[in-house]
């Protein structure tokens, strides 16, 4: 007819399609054909072909449309799916263990880390003026060398605040134990018994205004304004004074009754994300620790923290500060006849340090706290956890994609009964859900198992944050994202496949990304071997540390503290314990060669000689007779103290350092001065009595009482009775008071808890780095292997032997590995090079720590894909063959 | 029930079914009724109908066979069901009876 040419507009059909009910679509097309044909023999074909349109939009009807996908039909076949993906995960357990165990690792360490970086970020940050307070930091450059502190004079404080109007408010605190701070005895003045505290601290009114700490009971404008106060936190005041208010309450410190503190508030405890520890804060007020010492600008004990009116240029007043030095030190400086005061005063400068940056940006500041984290080190914790969850993922979409090959029948079989491609995608992608969801699910139960382990290896006290608002929504974000990147590839790979040729077993599995897949070996192996490197360096210096001859016997020694109560008991308590067989001898002194003991900071000179001559800095510590004798210290010359001279109330010991700087060849029967004139009649070897990390610095040993530690030289051979005896003998002289003791060696070892620390988590990393790593391995071997299965066949049937085909599949690996040692050498070198300069005695860096951890890669790595080839090797060709 | 209810469209399309008998179905029933009542009607409001009248139980369909026309598709004829037929009489009756109670028109003038 001469109408044939013309059709219904093809657009129109296929939006008719688009939504129409499949078994509709037969007569419903019909119909409208049959229309537009009508239509043609009546009008124009434009009229027709609009007239179609009318009718197609006519069929946007509820009837008409296909439903969408909430049909029972879609719900069963969801059901099927994850049954289907359900008894996959069964049937290949230690695949799927493998699969989900290593992801849930990478997760939970990763959570960790996060929670760690979390609690670090986030110290200092709740000051209600946070934005405006300050912690002053003085910069001394002396011939290019800087040094930072925080110790300001007394006086500093108020003159300026008096001196710039930019200052509301200004704060000291002074935690120096020579002064009392740290830890003391106390008990409430109503009781008999002492009890150990520590977190003392002499502090001033202001700063608490400044901090705005809350308080439990008492006034904040008042509690430390009034002479002999103190404030204590909550769980100490629960601890003494349990349901009731402690404020007016008297309490006594080390026995001296004569000056009881009166409580003059109770602040609510300082969080655990704070760089302060304070529990017992005594008042300024009124409070000279000697005569003048107020205005005394020749000593600095006190960390000073600033209020800043709202709107202060902080810059501005870093530059002001500096008229500070003219004004108040350069006077001294002159009066003490110092001829470079000038220069001196030109030498020193002022920062100004927001409260928020003390606990991480603390680099290279000298200050009181000991427990400082490092900007650094959440950077490194950040990367580190990056790497692991990266190397986590990729390894979960690699043995996804891996193991999906095998699954290729299935799809063959699931296309030709009649599933679209979009049902395929939808089973992969369930499926990878699936594992994501119990990864996820077990890497939040391992991070919560482990957080108790961690917080030991972080010495936190982080809890998990169940309760948090952030936790379900981004581990479900999380979850759903990763499943779904894990399942998109092997999902659209595989829907993507030709029934027939699936069903005839044409397939070819082209190893397209053998590149990246090389590269990610490399990058995860890298990481690894730097670990494990550095865990290797790191404990290698702990151990040359724990190990170095330090000068001084630590074994057998035990220390008693608190003795500084006894009073004249303690002359009974020495000479009791003397009465038992395995003591050896004992020493009555605070100075000890371990940190958190005494230390002192004085100059001297050799007798003659002018104030105005350089003088040697050095500690002067006050020892008794026994003391070099219990301490094991080596005498170079001389002799030690004698209670046979009197004459030698006016000697000293000094060691080969002050020797040294003294400019003394032969010491003995010299004469050296700080405040008085001395003897020195004895020379000790040097010996290690603070940080590795710093050079031994001169000493002078001299007559003197310190009773707060007794040291006790034992020589025991079954050290449980010895310490027995010990107690009894206390108890029986020192009735009110419990014992406290502890060993050298461990109080030694103690002062590297940071290096061990950073020991452990270091092999912590390391360790779960390599497993993951390993995951990694072991899928790509297992996919190789399959790729290659009907090769290894061939050459079985041909003759290979078993370690042909070892070979053959693990030289590759080995390889990549080997790249890997070539790559992460030279990083970890730079790494632990630069970790070393941190200590003045330092083990060596030596090629054998590099040897042994590339060794230790291969191996594991040998053995993670040995499984895999040697099942390969033993197979039996005639299986894989058969196919064909 | 509502299912016994008839619209008057639905009653329109159901007794257009009846008189086009082994010819029912969506398009010849339009057409019919465009030229029968001198209105348009889209297909697809005719479909719907049928669906709707089938559901209630006063139709059953089948396809039937292809024609040329239709590009060789087949079509799906539309019987009246003898519920439906049931139900049409009844709404006549109805109507007629309320037509009897209309007193312009009462007076015989419809006998």
């Amino acid at each position: 007819m001469e109408n044939k040419q013309h059709t219904p507009p093809r657009l129109a059909r296929r939006f008719l399609l688009a939504f129409l009910r499949h078994d509709l679509a037969e007569e419903v097309q019909g119909d409208l054909d049959e229309k537009f044909l009508t239509m043609l023999r009546k009008a124009t074909p434009a009229r027709a072909k609009l007239q179609y349109w009318y009718q197609v939009l006519h069929y946007v009807r509820p009837f008409a449309i296909r439903k969408s996908t909430t049909s029972t039909n879609h719900y069963a076949m969801f059901r099927n799916y994850f049954k289907i993906g359900w008894r996959n995960l069964a049937k290949q357990k230690m695949y799927s263990f493998v699969k989900i165990g290593g992801f849930a690792l990478g997760i939970a360490a990763c959570l960790l880390i996060a929670l760690f970086i979390r609690d670090e970020l986030s110290y200092d940050l709740h000051y209600a003026d946070g934005n405006r307070i300050y912690r002053v930091v003085e910069v001394f450059t002396e011939k290019g060398e800087t040094d930072r502190g925080v110790w300001m004079e007394a006086p500093f404080a108020a003159a300026v605040k008096a001196d710039f109007p930019e200052i509301e408010k200004a704060g000291r605190y002074n935690s120096g134990e020579l002064f009392g701070a740290g830890s003391n005895q106390i008990r409430r003045d109503d009781q008999m018994d002492n009890t150990y505290e520590e977190g003392f601290v002499f502090a001033d009114q202001e700063l608490l205004e400044i901090l705005k700490v809350p308080m439990v009971y008492g006034n904040l404008a008042h509690c430390l304004d009034q002479p002999n106060t103190m404030v204590i936190t909550k769980s100490k005041a629960d601890k003494y004074f349990p349901g009731e208010n402690p404020v007016g309450q008297l309490m006594v410190v080390n026995d001296y009754t004569k000056q009881p503190y009166k409580i003059g508030g109770v602040i609510a405890d300082f969080p655990a994300n704070s760089h302060f520890n304070f529990q017992f804060i005594i008042t300024m007020k009124e409070r000279e620790f000697w005569n003048g010492e107020q205005n005394y600008w020749g000593a600095t004990n006190y960390p000073t923290y600033l209020l800043l009116r709202p709107g202060t240029d902080v810059k501005q007043l870093e530059e002001k500060l500096l008229k500070v030095t003219e004004k108040y030190l350069l006077p001294l400086w002159i009066e003490q006849g110092r001829s470079d005061a000038k220069q001196l005063a030109k030498n020193i400068q002022y920062e100004l340090q927001p409260i928020a940056n003390v606990h991480l940006r603390n680099a290279g500041i000298g200050d009181p706290v000991p427990t400082h984290g490092d900007i650094r080190f959440v950077w490194l914790f950040g990367v580190i956890a990056a790497f692991i969850l990266v190397i986590a993922c990729i390894n979960f979409i690699n043995l996804s994609t891996a193991k999906s090959a095998n699954r290729a029948k299935e799809v063959g079989l699931r296309k030709t009964v009649g599933s679209f491609r979009s049902n395929i995608i939808n089973q992969f992608l369930i499926e990878s859900l699936l594992f994501s969801f119990l990864s996820f699910a077990l890497g939040l139960l391992l991070a919560w198992l482990f957080l108790p382990y961690f917080n030991v290896l972080a010495s936190k006290s982080l809890s998990f944050p169940w309760g948090e608002w952030w936790l379900a929504p981004v581990m479900l974000v999380s979850c759903v994202l990763i499943g779904l990147l894990a399942g998109l590839y092997p999902s659209f790979y595989l829907s993507s496949f030709k029934p027939i040729q699936v069903l005839k077993g044409n397939l070819s599995r082209g190893s397209k990304n053998a590149a990246t897949r090389s590269v990610l070996v490399v990058f995860q192996f890298t990481t690894s071997i730097i670990l494990i490197i550095s865990t290797f360096v790191i404990y290698r210096q702990v151990r040359y540390i724990l190990t170095k001859d330090v000068g001084f016997d630590k074994e057998q020694v035990l220390l008693l503290q608190g003795t500084n109560t006894l009073g004249d008991k303690l002359q009974t308590l020495k000479d009791e314990l003397l009465q038992l067989a395995d003591v050896k001898s004992i020493s009555a002194s605070d100075y000890l060669p371990i940190n958190g003991t005494k230390r002192n900071g004085n100059m001297f000179w050799l007798e003659g000689r002018n104030k105005i001559d350089k003088s040697v800095g050095g500690q002067f510590w006050q020892v008794d007779h026994d003391y070099v004798k219990t301490m094991g210290l080596k005498l170079a010359a001389g002799r030690d103290f004698s209670r046979d001279m009197a004459s030698d109330s006016s000697a000293v010991i000094i060691n080969q350092k002050m020797a040294k700087e003294l400019g003394l060849t032969d010491p003995i029967g010299k004469r050296m001065m700080n405040y008085e004139v001395f003897n020195i009649i004895g020379v000790v070897e040097d010996f290690n009595f603070d940080s590795f990390r710093s050079d031994i610095s001169p000493l002078v040993l001299k007559l003197g009482i310190s009773p707060n530690i007794i040291s006790v030289k034992l020589n025991a051979k079954d050290v449980t009775t010895t310490l027995a005896s010990i107690e009894t003998v206390w108890k029986r002289v020192v009735p009110h008071q419990p014992i406290r003791y502890s060993f050298l060696d461990e109080s030694f070892s103690r002062m590297y808890d940071d290096v061990q620390r950073m020991g452990h988590i270091f092999t912590t990393f390391a360790v779960l780095a390599i497993i993951v790593a390993c995951l990694g391995l072991f899928a790509l071997s297992a996919f190789m292997i399959e790729q290659r299965g009907k090769e290894i066949s061939i050459r079985l049937v041909l003759g290979a032997s078993l370690e042909n085909i070892f070979r053959l599949l693990t030289v590759n690996f080995v390889k990549l590995v080997l790249i890997s040692i070539v790559i992460a050498a030279p990083v970890a070198w730079y790494m632990m090079d630069k970790w070393l300069q941190d200590f003045t005695y330092k083990t060596e860096l030596s090629w054998d720590v590099f040897v042994l951890g590339g060794v230790m890669a291969v191996v594991i790595a040998l053995i993670t894909i040995s499984y895999q080839a040697i099942r390969a090797g033993l197979a039996n060709p005639a299986a894989s063959l058969r196919s064909e | 029930m509502i299912e016994t209810r008839l619209g008057e469209f639905e009653e329109v399309i159901l007794l257009l079914v009846g008189i086009l008998g082994a010819e029912a179905y969506a398009f010849n029933i339009a057409e019919e009724f465009e030229s029968q009542a001198g209105r348009p009607v889209s297909i697809g409001a005719v479909h719907s109908t049928l669906t709707r009248l089938e559901e209630k139980g006063f139709l059953t369909s089948q396809m039937g066979e292809s024609t040329a026309e239709r590009g060789g598709r087949r079509k799906r004829i539309y019987t009246i069901t003898a519920y439906g037929r049931k139900t049409l009489s009844a709404a006549r009756d109805f109507r007629i009876a309320l037509w009897k109670q209309f007193p312009g028109f009462a007076t015989g003038k419809l006998t």
